[in-house]
């Protein structure tokens, strides 16, 4: 902020005339030390923004930025909220860039009885909502995936609607033609069957409905999904 | 000889960036914007609170933690009642009205930023820009001492008949980092944007108004004009790009400081997320904060 350094601050800046006691001398050779730390911790740190950069991008990453990244730096900058890649590309025109919102319904129901965000819903509030039916979405998409979110939402979802058979849907309105006002009907981006039995929780793809359902099971740990 | 001139060159100008003790003010009126955008995010859960983390909410801990990088921790992954989540929500609100007002700012700070990131982490996928960039500032906030002025804790120590507040090595390092952050969400943010084809063919500002999320009367707007629309988009591009280069250059700072002041919000408006525009125009007033005065050489 444009202030000069007081003398005690200067350290090797020091003019040669100035011999300084041996108790200065510890102390500024104490602060070489300390800055040499925090050089050192501020080399690593950004390293690790580099490196999160590289990582967390939407366009993918290197094997070797990806084990550099995995290894050395998430351990320590995930935890603190810190491994960010700021990849904010905001639109690519792409329709999972739309709007988002989750339907719940009670198997047959003709309207849905849960809608996030509810009509009314405002600001960051549905913004929270939008973000989490599209993961639904995108989890639901993830062919090695076993649609996470779906199924950890089941148990709440049956609770609030009431009923032991359910239909979650992921809808987003598509965009209109530049220029235009007119909007199509929002689509249906994924549809899962959420059912409570005798046998324990089934979740059925909808959009594959010929397979047999799996019973849910307790799943081995997979491998986290970064944001 | 060339080399070691460059090097002592180098060494100087490292020196004055990261280690020239800096008063508090500039940290301080940090923390308290940073600690209002924090807030208002924070308040955003509170509606929602039971319905996702609540003992049957939308977003058990089991899945959440499959669903998470296997780094992440959340305190609230251990309220398993109604009322100790509600209790562990209202610590980490305490905490960031303690930064912000600057009460025991030594000790709020860390449990803010640790607490925001602990509410984050307990549901990622319902994290945005805002919440990261939020996040950002409060971690570069513990670095400094921003509680030694403008704060609870400064009139504290007046009344106990301290002097004023002194420069120190841990607030220029504090406010280096919001520098460095600054510069790099800009510009991250903007080679994210080139990488799609919408930034370059002038219809990004478009797409974007189409969300719920945008004011209705931008996509009006732009519905009339494709010339504006093209200017907007461009305009944003552009505008990361001033940013984050004029960050990087003292000389610069202050006309980048207004630019980023006034801009930041507006950007965050069209784009649909107004709170990701409030916590960089927070960046934008440490880059004001920190421009040399005339004939001032340190950056």
């Amino acid at each position: 902020m444009g202030r000069r350094w007081p003398d005690a601050c200067r350290g090797r800046g020091a003019p040669p005339h100035a011999v300084p006691s041996s108790a200065e001398h510890r102390a500024a050779l104490a602060s070489d030390a300390v800055r040499g730390a925090v050089t050192l911790a501020l080399a690593a740190y950004f390293l690790g923004l580099l490196l999160s950069i590289a990582a967390n991008s939407a366009s993918g990453a290197s094997a070797l930025v990806s084990a550099l990244h995995g290894r050395l730096f998430s351990p320590w900058m995930v935890p603190p909220w810190l491994d960010l890649g700021f990849d904010y590309g905001l639109t690519r025109g792409l329709p999972d860039d739309a709007d988002h919102r989750l339907l719940v319904s009670g198997r047959g129901a003709a309207a849905p009885a849960l809608e996030f965000p509810a009509s009314g819903m405002t600001g960051q509030r549905a913004a929270r909502w939008r973000r989490l039916a599209r993961a639904v979405a995108i989890d639901d998409a993830d062919p090695s995936g076993t649609s996470v979110l779906a199924t950890g939402m089941a148990e709440g979802l049956f609770s609030r609607v009431g009923a032991d058979d359910l239909e979650v849907v992921v809808s987003r309105d598509p965009f209109p033609e530049r220029g235009t006002a007119a909007r199509s009907a929002p689509e249906k981006v994924s549809t899962v069957r959420l059912r409570r039995g005798s046998a324990g929780l089934q979740l059925i793809r909808t959009s594959d409905p010929e397979e047999l359902a799996p019973l849910l099971r307790p799943a081995p740990p997979l491998e986290g999904k970064v944001r | 000889m060339a080399f070691p001139s460059a090097g002592s060159a180098i060494a100087a100008a490292w020196e004055r960036c990261w280690f020239a003790p800096a008063l508090p003010r500039p940290l301080a009126i940090v923390r308290i914007l940073a600690g209002t955008v924090a807030l208002a995010l924070w308040w955003s859960w509170s509606a929602d609170l039971n319905t996702w983390f609540g003992p049957d909410g939308l977003l058990p801990v089991e899945a959440v933690r499959e669903w998470r990088s296997p780094w992440g921790v959340s305190i609230l992954d251990l309220a398993r009642s109604t009322v100790v989540v509600r209790g562990l929500y209202l610590a980490i609100g305490a905490a960031l009205v303690c930064l912000t007002v600057g009460l025991a700012t030594p000790l709020a700070a860390p449990l803010a930023a640790a607490g925001f990131a602990s509410l984050l982490h307990r549901a990622p996928m319902l994290a945005g820009p805002a919440d990261d960039c939020t996040a950002v500032l409060l971690w570069c906030l513990v670095v400094g001492r921003s509680g030694d002025d403008l704060s609870v804790d400064r009139q504290l120590a007046v009344a106990r008949g301290s002097g004023p507040a002194q420069p120190g090595i841990r607030n220029r390092i504090a406010l280096s980092l919001l520098l460095v952050h600054a510069a790099v969400i800009a510009g991250a943010a903007l080679l994210a944007q080139l990488k799609a084809d919408v930034w370059w063919g002038g219809s990004a500002a478009w797409l974007l108004s189409i969300n719920a999320a945008v004011p209705v009367q931008f996509q009006t707007a732009f519905g009339r004009s494709e010339y504006l629309t093209d200017a907007v988009t461009h305009g944003i591009t552009l505008f990361e790009a001033v940013f984050a280069a004029g960050v990087c250059v003292p000389a610069l700072r202050r006309l980048t400081g207004w630019i980023g002041i006034v801009g930041w919000p507006v950007v965050g408006l069209v784009v649909g997320e107004p709170w990701w525009g409030a916590a960089m125009a927070v960046f934008a007033v440490t880059v004001l904060l920190t421009a040399p005065v005339d004939g001032d050489r340190a950056g």
